[in-house]
């Protein structure tokens, strides 16, 4: 096991060597540089040989790049190039705590809502609220969220008022319930048709058969028969949910005004902001990359029948 | 008890028991058409794709439109019209005309139109083409790169494999979407970006994300296949790769490919939708869903209708591709469950 979690850690180093130069190549292959935003305010060549000095640009790619690398490693992720003040450092530690916030908040909803109902609608397979809730795990999954999001403002901002249509306010509840829920959504309707899947196979097994010929209570077989091994494969997609749940977070973020990570995510790819560009980039990979990790090692705790180490 | 036809009756004479051939595809077929759900998406689908089709065709002399006007055509409170050129991105102010529900509606524009005088049916329904080119097209692509590419793989190994599992470990280290996003806004503004208004590019960068995940389900489709008796059996008769490969291999691994294409279509349409609607989709003023509601979305407030239309035309084609995409893996294969 240790042996496993120790390989698997170093695995991420090449992970996101490749990440970054795939992300690297694409954004400097991109024509277009950080110094031609405006076609009114057109700098003239000299200045844009001494920003390129300035911040390195005016050397090889490679050469760049190895730069890049190295001082990373060292925990220096340059300057942005948009906002030329501030560290990309500053800036990620200013816009990341929001959008994770949003993020976990929305993943623990998300299981929150799901697993109960993947396991009532397995347990009342073809009633009404089988049906209801394999509705809601339909539409949840095909309809993008910032669609969802625009009916939801439309009724709860605009004509019930419940909610405020936009805005952060420093976390306040009243702003965080509707980006939340709408974010929950998508990956709670993926994990509500997991759970009843699963549930209902493990349902059909031979040990629930025979735990209810024993005589047991029906919510002993089913929480201790059923529900354990039902939920082993609704760990493992925790890990794609959880990406899901990240890309998820531009737009809602985009569609809130949430003065998340999302917002400059777009933005630096636009104004080819280079070093935000790669610092989100390996961000994200990171934060995708720990968490199939930590679901693939629970997978391993969960399920003894799984040898981790191949 | 059925009538019995002449045939039948002389069969039964004969003692012989007649059974209408079936094929399997005749079954599935069977199953998906009494599949409601299914059957109701099927004809969404269809309704939006006439509509997309008849939005304005020209065959010869023959001209049909259904979409009242061109949707890059402003038509402006002083009676003045002008078409074409490029109003790029969103404006604030109020549309030029409320839908035919809301106070200053102009009976010329049904759903009103948006905040420089453009028709929105007539936006919508040029959108429905791009949706439906979106959803089909690169699916296509799909199937014809990672279908060669798994299929090679899957039958002769070797480096081939071996590069093919190299670069799915590349692409599964980005998510979907953040590859989509980065390829979309670093090249839409060259001239690749620019032809059919940026639909060429969405093929190609939709392509590049996608088929990895056909090549490998091929691949695992012809790993499981090829030492199966039938295989061993064409070879034996002296069947060559690319016959055992088209006539056996392909054949039999349709099922879960025609699943796994059918939902990838509502995922191509989504992309499309959601990259339009950060702005780095379709390009203005060509119309999509997406740019619609990007555009309409800083006057959200004040004209809801400009995003809850196209809003709920995504909703509905979504929902409807989900529905089919659902019946036909349970036709195909009653045994895959999700």
């Amino acid at each position: 096991m240790l042996k496993y979690t120790i390989r698997r850690l170093l695995l991420l180093i090449p992970t996101l060597f490749v990440v970054l130069l795939v992300t690297f190549a694409l954004a400097h292959a991109a024509p277009g540089g950080p110094w031609d935003k405006d076609e009114s305010k057109k700098q003239t060549q000299s200045i844009i040989n001494n920003l390129n000095a300035k911040y390195g640009l005016d050397k090889p790619l490679p050469e760049q790049f190895g730069l890049y690398v190295w001082n990373a490693m060292h925990g220096d992720f340059g300057v942005s190039l948009t906002y030329r003040d501030r560290l990309v450092t500053d800036i990620i530690g200013d816009a990341w705590p929001i959008s994770a916030r949003l993020g976990v908040q929305a993943i623990l909803l998300a299981v929150a809502i799901s697993i109960p109902l993947g396991v009532i609608s397995a347990l009342k397979q073809n009633t009404l609220v089988d049906s209801g809730s394999l509705l809601f795990a339909t539409a949840g999954t095909s309809i993008p969220s910032f669609v969802l999001a625009i009916f939801a403002i439309y009724i709860f901002s605009v004509n019930l008022r419940w909610f405020p249509a936009s805005g952060w306010a420093g976390g306040d509840l009243s702003h965080l319930v509707m980006p939340t829920v709408l974010l929950a959504i998508g990956s709670s309707a993926f994990l509500t048709r997991i759970t009843r899947a699963s549930m209902l196979e493990a349902i059909r097994q031979d040990y629930v058969r025979t735990a209810r010929a024993k005589g047991l209570k029906e919510q002993v077989v089913v929480v201790t028969h059923v529900l354990r091994n039902a939920l082993i494969p609704v760990v493992t997609v925790l890990g794609p949910a959880t990406a899901f749940v990240i890309t998820g977070t531009f737009f809602i973020e985009y569609i809130f005004s949430i003065p998340g990570l999302g917002r400059f995510f777009i933005n630096s790819i636009l104004a080819r902001d280079y070093p935000m560009i790669l610092a989100i980039y390996l961000l994200f990979a990171l934060v995708i990359s720990v968490a199939n990790l930590t679901v693939d090692l629970a997978y391993g705790l969960l399920d003894p029948r799984i040898k981790v180490s191949r | 008890m059925a009538t019995i036809t002449a045939s039948q009756q002389r069969a039964l004479d004969m003692n012989v028991i007649t059974r209408k051939q079936r094929s399997l595809w005749m079954d599935a077929a069977d199953r998906l058409r009494r599949n409601k759900a299914a059957m109701a998406g099927l004809f969404v689908i269809l309704g939006f794709a006439l509509v997309a089709i008849f939005a304005d065709l020209r065959v010869g002399p023959l001209h049909i439109q259904l979409a009242p006007y061109d949707p890059t055509c402003y038509f402006y409170l002083n009676g003045h019209t002008a078409c074409g050129g490029d109003v790029v991105g969103a404006r604030s102010g109020p549309p030029t005309a409320n839908p035919f529900w809301g106070a200053n509606a102009d009976p010329r524009f049904l759903l009103g139109t948006d905040q420089i005088g453009r028709d929105i049916l007539s936006r919508l329904m040029f959108s429905a083409r791009i949706s439906m080119v979106i959803g089909f097209v690169p699916v296509v692509l799909y199937f014809l790169i990672g279908g060669t590419i798994g299929l090679a793989a899957g039958y002769y190994g070797g480096w081939i494999d071996n590069l093919l599992m190299r670069f799915t470990d590349i692409v599964y280290a980005f998510p979907d979407l953040l590859l989509l996003i980065i390829i979309m806004a670093t090249i839409r503004n060259t001239w690749i970006g620019d032809i059919m208004g940026g639909l060429f590019l969405m093929f190609i960068a939709l392509s590049i994300v996608n088929w990895v995940g056909m090549a490998r389900l091929v691949r695992g489709q012809v790993l499981s296949l090829r030492e199966k008796e039938f295989v061993e059996a064409a070879r034996s008769i002296g069947a060559g790769p690319v016959r055992i490969m088209t006539r056996h291999l392909l054949p039999n691994s349709l099922a879960p490919v025609i699943v796994s294409m059918a939902f990838s279509v509502p995922l191509a349409i989504f992309a499309e939708a959601s990259l339009s609607f950060l702005g780095i989709g379709i390009k203005p003023p060509t119309p999509s869903w997406g740019v619609m509601i990007n555009e309409g979305f800083v006057v959200f407030t004040g004209t809801p209708s400009m995003v809850l239309l196209p809003a709920a035309c995504i909703a509905l084609v979504m929902l409807a591709f989900t529905f089919l995409g659902d019946g036909l893996r349970d036709a195909l294969d009653p045994r895959m469950k999700l």
